[in-house]
Parts: structure tokens; C-alpha cells; sequence
């Protein structure tokens, strides 16, 4: 780097303060009151007991489908095949069911087949060098593609109310189970962002790879755990989806492309890396569930819907940057 | 040489340049004029403020004060292609060519809207004859419709010459075109210099050239006048019949030394015992050859060179960054290894790279984080991979009294600090470890006068402790006042590794003379007059 392009550097990180990085929590939870609020004047049957349970179901499968792409965007990549491998592993766990008149044990075959996944983004990216962005756009394709030769283009239904309970059941009145398994890997995921070695050179990765390779940090096994993790919980939330709908269809995890990125840029973790934290998803999901579910009930059209959806995500990113102008460091 | 007519104004006419980057004055009050059917030589060391002059010239940066005329009208350049159009040509220290395009439109580069019609639609046929008549006037046998990157790296060069010399005149129709040439030899073959040398005493009929080179025979024996620059000041204009290489280099360097500064009194010369760090046969393709050398617990091993000499390269090398693809070291256990930084840092190796904003540390993050990241793996985790926050705090907390870093607290980012508290996390970080060799590139690079002493403190205190040092350095004082022996890098090799006792230290002069390889015989043709 030239002499200039040190103190340009330097006055731009001058700009992106820490302290609004990790404490710049305060905006998007200011966002998720405003819009209960917002709906609940808006709509009678949003703050009702029931509406909240469906909240919670659908923002369970969100929030653990992003929670393990959340460390890949920390470390400054992208998972855009997460919605892919939600599909590819649902469609895979109830063939299983089927084929094997498995239960409960069906889960751990879709763990394995999550986590496998994701072994083969990380490997490609990390051994192969090729950037995380075109990994995971080929690998959605070929995840998909992967997923409707095996469902035939049509939902396959399962019978196992054992394996429906894992997510339908209430073990808790009025929380579905599924919730309690997204929070509890939430906190999980929040607890190994903050306070394990894993995390921190999550940060130090995103924040600066060659910071990192110079201090000796085994880049390419800490990259390809990211991206594990990011397939193993893709599909946790594959199987639970499944268990949900009692069906995988071929538009399970459709949607997740989009809000999954949303949901976690929303929540503060920059796509540069660095900066953010796994644990500030949690919030970006309330925003993108919440928004989806109260302009359901307001009446708004599917078309307008995605209109203000996307709005949302380049607005959360305008605000964002100009807070903190966090890109200047990479 | 007649000299232009008294009301002729100047080709270009710099007044009282000056430019600062953030705590470093780059260049103080410069003035250079150049007229046409001149060469001027510009020397200086590494940092002097050659390539802000250069800059300042050609539009790439602009001075914070001074004034600059081009042909007696008064110009804020507000780019490099402003400077073209008014007839500045330039050849860049690192080749500025595109590689997949073919060599006419290299040499036409922002020429292109001459040569279209329909706005669009480019005049293939008459780019190509343009640009091979610029060649052929040159002198050099370059089929221009060949691809850029099929090209040597000497013949490329070429190219880059023939577009900053002939290029202002052919395409842009300057008169008196500048011509500003920022090393242009330095990687040229015997062959391709005859050439450059011919090409030079052709455009010096119209031209105004300033000529940037290390090698001073070239310069003597081209150059109509040369300026001297030093610190960022013009100390010098010599006329070339007036002066041999020794009263450059003279010039060039010379200032006082403390001795205290540098704590030489702590130097150990004597009682150095085992093996500290070693390095065999170390080899890159193109970078460095061969590089052998041993040094003793408690020694400062120095390294200089110039900016090509691939001394940079070299510590990224010892250290197992970039891996070379041959040779080992040893940390002073004996035991050979290829180097590799994930595998060293745990046997007692550390590494300061010189870029400190993009390699050094994380800007956004706290110091805390900068100083315990080449410790997660030991220091600052339990063997359950749990963070230790609390001893990071206190570890780090423990350095900011230790080392007066001037932070408001371990959580503070980094970015808030000033350069030389940043570059004291850094030092901070392999501090904390127990280190035994450590590899430092440029440490005090932008960094003031009080932490740069505090620095040097704190490696003669890690020299005490039996820690074993490679300095490498780009500060002639430093790297005289710190090494006990002081290697020089010469084109990819440890050219030779001479003694600097405390008692016994060398001058500026001798270690710039060997840096330029005075006496191994620089071939260079005397200007025919």
C-alpha cells in the first residue's frame, strides 16, 4: 500500500468507531418495537395468541436456517446455497422416513447430510480458492436441481407423528417446538460467537485475512468449520421445516435465499465481515418475520410485499453504513 | 546543449512543493524546473519523497501548497490523464500495462477516442499503423498486434518507454512533451538499455526529461543536471562534470546518529552464545536466490536494500507467509524446517509485516483483540476452545501501563490510536508470547520520533532476553544504530554481511554505495555528445 492509500485507510477507520460496531445494537431493536406497534394498530388479529404462535413457527425455521450462514458472513464470505440445502436436506430426511420407516432418528440423517453439504462449500472455497459467492451460487443450483430429481417435481408426504412432534408439538404452551430448538441453538451459536475460539477468529478473519494468516491462524480448517456449521444447521432447519409441514414440497426454502440475507445484515453483521455477531440475527429475523406476517394480515399483495421487503434490507444497509462506514476496512 | 531562449518559458516549473501524510513530511518546499532539450536526474534513498515529487508531476497526487506551471500556464492537475493531455508522459516504477490486450492498444490508451467512428466502432487498422510507427521510431522490433503478456518482461518495459516518450507527442500532439521516467532500467536486458539509450538521446531533441534511477553511473552519464533530494528537501543540484558517484551518495545521506537513540550501549557484541535463527538455501522464482545466513540468541541481524530488492519478500519468507518454494530455517534448536508462520508462532516466532493498516492489525477492533490474536491458540483459550476475556483484559491492560500505549482502554479500537501506539499493540502481540526469533519489517515506519526510541528500547530489552532478530529496514540510522551485522540485498541476494559492533559502525555512505552495488561493474554507456 502507497503512503496515501495507508493514511486513507487509516482516516476511514477512524470513521468505522468500534464502539458504534458493537454497541449499534440499539437502531434495529427500535425497529422490531415500532413495528409491533405499528401492526398491532394496524391489525386486530396481529397481537392475538395465536398469531404470535404462527410468528414463532415461521421465524424458527428463518432463524435457524441463518444462524450458521451468519458466521460465514462474519468471516467476511457468503452461503447463498443455505435456502438450497434447507430443500435438498428435507427432501432427503423424508425419503428417509419412507424408505426406512425412521422416527426421531431420522434427524441425525439429516444433520449428517447438512453437515456434509456444507463440507463440500467449505472445501471448495477454502481448497479449491475459489471465492464463496460463486461456490454457493453453483452449489444452490446443483443442491436444487439435486433435490427435485429426488422429489419428482412433487411434495412427498411422510407419516411419523413422532417426527412431526419435534416441531409441531407444544412442550411449552403455545410455543411450538421448534422455537425452543431456534432459541436454544441460538444461544448456542451467540455463546460460540462471543465466547470461544472459534468466534473471535471469525471476527479476525472477516475483519482482516491477511491480519490473520500473519498471526498465524489456520485459515482454511477455520474457514471450511464456518461453512460446516453453516450446512449442519441449514439442515436442522431442513428436517424441522419438514416436520412442520408434514411434506417436503419444491418450494421448501425458497424464500430463504433472500431472507436469510436479510435477516442477517439486517441484524448488524456486515457483509465485509468482521463486524456484527451471530447472536444480532436473532433480530434481523424478528424484523423479516415480523414484517411478513403483519403484511399478511394487512391485506398486502405478495408483489408489494417483496417490494417493501427489499426496500427494508438497502435501507438497513444505507442506515447501517453511514453509522459506521464499516466497509472502509476491508 | 543550447539552452532555450531567456523568454521561452520552462517546459515545467514546480515552485515550493509540499505535501505531508499524516505525522511524515514527504516532501518540504521543492522546487525543480525542467526545459525542453534537458535531462534531469533525480536521486535520493528510500523514502526521500522521489515518487511524491513524481506523483505531484503527473496528476496522481496533489501538494498540499506549492505551485506548478507546465509551459509557463499555471496547472492543479486533477489526475493522470489531465498531466497526458498537457504532454506529461510517465514510466511507472511497476509496469502499468494491461496483459490481455494486444500492444497497440497499450500504447494508445486513452488515445482510443481518436480512433472511433460512429462513437463506437473502433479504427482498428489505423490504431495499429499509429502505434507500430511509434515503435519503429523507437527503434525496437515489436510486432504491435502481438498480446502484451506473450512479451518479456524486458520488452514490455520497452513498450511502457516508448508510450511515456513518444506517446505525448504522436497522440496527443505536445510539442514539448515531459517526460518523466520513475526506473526505467531497472529491468531491462543489456540488450533493451542500448536501445533506451538511443531512444533518450532521440527525444531529448524536443523534450524535457526527468530521469529517476539507483544507478548513478547512469544518471552521471546522462542526466544535464541532477537534483539531489533528501528527507523530503531538495539539498542539491549538482552539474555531472562536477561530481562522481561518491559525492552523491554524500548527498544523498549523511545525517547525525545518536548513539543513545538507538541504545547501542546495550548492543551485545561479545557475549552472544547459541544459535538463535538460521536460514538455508531460502528461494523464491524472481524474488530472492539462495539466501543463507545464521544469527546468535540476543542478536539483531539488519537487512537492507533497496525497494526492489526483495527484502520484503525475504521476511514474509523466514517468517512462512509466503512460502518459499525452497529452503528451511530453524528457530536455534537445530531442527530444519520449511518455514511456515501457523507451525513457527508456536515454537517462538513472531513477524511484523511493514503494511501495519492492512497486515498489522485490525483497525475496527479493540486493542485488546489486536494484542491477544496470535495467542488464541494457547495464551487466551482453554483447551475446550473457550475464550479467556478476562485474561485478555488483564494481559492487555498489563501492556498498555508496560508500553505507555496511549489508549483509553483494552476495549478501545485500534483505529483511535495514533501510529505509534498502534505499532506498539503490534509488538504488544508477540510480547506477550514467549518469543525467540522475531522478524520485523519496517517497525517504525510512520511512526513519531518518541515511540520510535521506545521501540528501539523495547528490541534491545528482547535482545537481552536471548531473542534472536531479523531487522529488516528501509531507515539507513536505524539500521545502523540497531544490527550487530547488517546484510545487504542486492537483486534477490545477500550481496555480502558486513560487522556493525557498537565501536565499530558503518556510515550511510558505504552501506548505500553497496546497496547500489558500487564497484560490481555497472556497464553503462557515456551519453554520445
Amino acid at each position: 500500500m502507497t503512503d496515501e492509500g495507508v493514511h486513507m485507510a487509516l482516516s476511514g477507520a477512524d470513521r468505522s468507531t468500534g464502539k458504534a460496531a458493537f454497541n449499534g445494537i440499539w437502531l434495529p431493536i427500535a425497529v422490531v418495537i415500532a413495528l409491533i406497534v405499528f401492526f398491532s394498530i394496524a391489525s386486530d388479529a396481529f397481537f392475538s395468541l395465536r398469531n404470535m404462535t404462527g410468528i414463532l413457527g415461521q421465524a424458527s425455521t428463518l432463524l435457524l436456517a441463518c444462524l450458521g450462514a451468519s458466521f460465514v458472513v462474519l468471516m467476511g464470505s457468503i452461503d447463498l446455497s443455505v435456502g438450497a440445502i434447507v430443500l435438498l436436506v428435507g427432501a432427503v430426511t423424508v425419503t428417509a422416513l419412507n424408505a426406512f420407516g425412521m422416527g426421531v432418528d431420522a434427524l441425525a440423517v439429516s444433520l449428517v447430510a447438512g453437515a456434509l453439504l456444507g463440507l463440500v462449500n467449505g472445501a471448495l472455497y477454502a481448497w479449491g480458492r475459489i471465492p464463496s459467492f460463486v461456490v454457493t451460487l453453483g452449489t444452490l443450483s446443483v443442491f436444487t436441481g439435486a433435490a427435485w430429481e429426488l422429489l419428482q417435481g412433487r411434495a412427498l408426504r411422510f407419516s411419523s407423528p413422532a417426527f412431526e412432534e419435534l416441531a409441531i408439538g407444544q412442550l411449552l404452551p403455545h410455543v411450538p417446538n421448534i422455537a425452543l430448538f431456534a432459541i436454544g441453538v441460538w444461544v448456542l451459536a451467540s455463546l460460540a460467537g462471543q465466547m470461544t475460539r472459534f468466534g473471535r477468529y471469525m471476527y479476525i478473519i472477516g475483519g482482516g485475512e491477511a491480519v490473520a494468516r500473519n498471526v498465524g491462524i489456520p485459515l482454511t480448517r477455520y474457514k471450511i468449520y464456518a461453512f460446516v456449521i453453516s450446512g449442519l444447521l441449514a439442515g436442522l432447519a431442513g428436517a424441522l421445516a419438514v416436520a412442520r409441514l408434514g411434506a417436503a414440497g419444491p418450494t421448501l426454502g425458497q424464500e430463504l435465499l433472500l431472507n436469510s440475507l436479510a435477516a442477517i445484515v439486517v441484524g448488524g453483521t456486515s457483509l465485509s465481515g468482521g463486524i456484527g455477531g451471530v447472536h444480532r440475527t436473532l433480530i434481523g429475523v424478528a424484523i423479516i418475520a415480523l414484517l411478513d406476517n403483519g403484511l399478511n394480515l394487512m391485506g398486502v399483495n405478495q408483489y408489494t410485499q417483496m417490494v417493501i421487503k427489499g426496500a427494508v434490507v438497502v435501507a438497513a444497509v444505507l442506515i447501517s453504513q453511514d453509522r459506521r462506514g464499516s466497509i472502509v476496512i476491508k | 546543449m543550447s539552452a532555450p531562449p531567456a523568454e521561452h518559458p520552462a517546459a515545467l516549473s514546480a515552485r515550493s512543493l509540499s505535501k505531508r501524510y499524516g505525522e511524515t513530511l514527504a516532501l518540504s518546499h521543492v522546487d525543480l524546473t525542467l526545459e525542453a532539450r534537458k535531462v534531469v536526474g533525480l536521486v535520493g534513498e528510500n523514502g526521500a519523497g522521489k515518487s511524491t515529487l513524481l506523483n505531484i508531476l503527473s496528476g496522481i497526487t496533489s501538494p498540499d501548497s506549492g505551485t506548478l506551471e507546465i509551459q509557463g500556464a499555471r496547472q492543479s492537475l486533477a489526475g493522470y490523464g489531465a498531466a497526458q493531455r498537457l504532454g506529461v508522459g510517465r514510466v511507472f516504477q511497476e509496469q502499468a500495462l494491461i496483459g490481455t490486450i494486444p500492444v497497440f492498444e497499450n500504447l494508445l490508451l486513452g488515445a482510443e477516442a481518436r480512433f472511433t467512428r460512429l462513437g463506437q466502432f473502433m479504427r482498428r487498422r489505423d490504431m495499429i499503423r499509429l502505434a507500430q510507427e511509434m515503435v519503429d521510431e523507437a527503434g525496437a522490433k515489436i510486432d504491435v498486434r502481438r498480446m502484451t503478456q506473450s512479451l518479456s518482461f524486458s520488452e514490455r518495459q520497452v513498450v511502457e518507454i516508448i508510450r511515456a516518450c513518444i506517446g505525448p507527442k504522436s497522440l496527443h500532439g505536445v510539442e514539448t512533451p515531459i517526460i518523466v521516467l520513475d526506473e526505467p532500467t531497472a529491468s531491462l536486458e543489456k540488450g533493451d538499455e542500448r536501445l533506451f539509450f538511443d531512444l533518450i538521446d532521440k527525444v531529448r531533441q524536443s523534450s524535457a526529461v526527468l530521469f529517476v534511477s539507483h544507478r548513478l553511473t547512469e544518471i552521471l552519464g546522462i542526466c544535464d543536471e541532477i537534483v539531489v533530494l533528501k528527507d523530503g528537501r531538495r539539498v542539491a543540484s549538482v552539474m555531472p562534470a562536477e561530481a562522481d558517484e561518491r559525492d552523491l551518495h554524500r548527498l544523498m545521506v549523511g545525517r547525525e546518529r545518536d548513539a543513545d537513540y538507538y541504545h547501542e550501549e546495550e548492543q551485545r557484541d561479545g557475549d552472544l552464545g547459541r544459535p538463535g535463527f538460521a536460514a538455508r538455501g531460502l528461494t523464491r522464482a524472481d524474488v530472492y536466490d539462495d539466501v543463507s545466513f545464521e544469527l546468535r540468541a540476543g542478536e539483531i541481524l539488519g537487512i537492507g536494500g533497496l525497494l526492489d530488492s526483495g527484502k520484503s519478500e525475504l521476511g514474509k519468507g523466514l517468517a512462512g507467509i509466503e512460502r518459499p518454494e525452497r529452503g528451511e530455517i530453524h528457530l536455534g534448536d537445530g531442527r530444519w524446517t520449511a518455514p511456515e508462520i501457523s507451525k513457527a508462532i508456536p515454537e517462538g516466532l513472531g513477524y511484523v509485516p511493514a503494511e501495519r493498516l492492512a497486515e498489522g492489525m485490525i483497525a475496527g477492533q479493540p486493542v485488546a483483540w489486536n494484542i491477544s490474536s496470535a495467542s488464541g491458540a494457547d495464551l487466551f483459550s482453554t483447551r475446550w476452545g473457550l475464550w479467556r476475556h478476562r485474561h485478555e483484559a488483564t494481559v492487555s491492560a498489563q501492556f498498555i501501563d508496560r508500553l505507555k500505549i496511549k489508549a483509553r482502554s483494552s476495549q478501545t479500537p485500534a483505529a483511535r490510536l495514533s501510529g505509534g501506539n498502534q505499532q506498539k499493540v503490534v509488538l504488544a502481540r508477540w510480547l506477550a508470547r514467549d518469543l525467540r526469533v522475531l522478524v520485523l519489517d519496517n517497525p517504525t515506519r510512520g511512526v513519531d520520533a518518541g515511540a520510535k526510541e521506545e521501540i528501539y528500547a523495547l528490541l534491545r530489552a528482547l535482545t537481552a532476553k536471548d531473542v534472536a532478530i531479523v531487522l529488516i529496514t528501509d531507515d539507513l540510522l536505524e539500521l545502523i544504530g540497531l544490527a550487530n551485522r547488517i546484510a545487504i540485498m542486492r537483486q534477490g541476494k545477500l550481496s555480502r554481511i558486513i560487522d556493525a559492533r557498537a565501536d565499530a559502525k558503518p556510515t550511510e555512505q558505504e552501506l548505500v554505495a553497496m546497496m547500489l552495488g558500487a564497484g560490481e561493474g555497472d556497464q553503462t554507456p557515456k551519453r554520445a555528445a
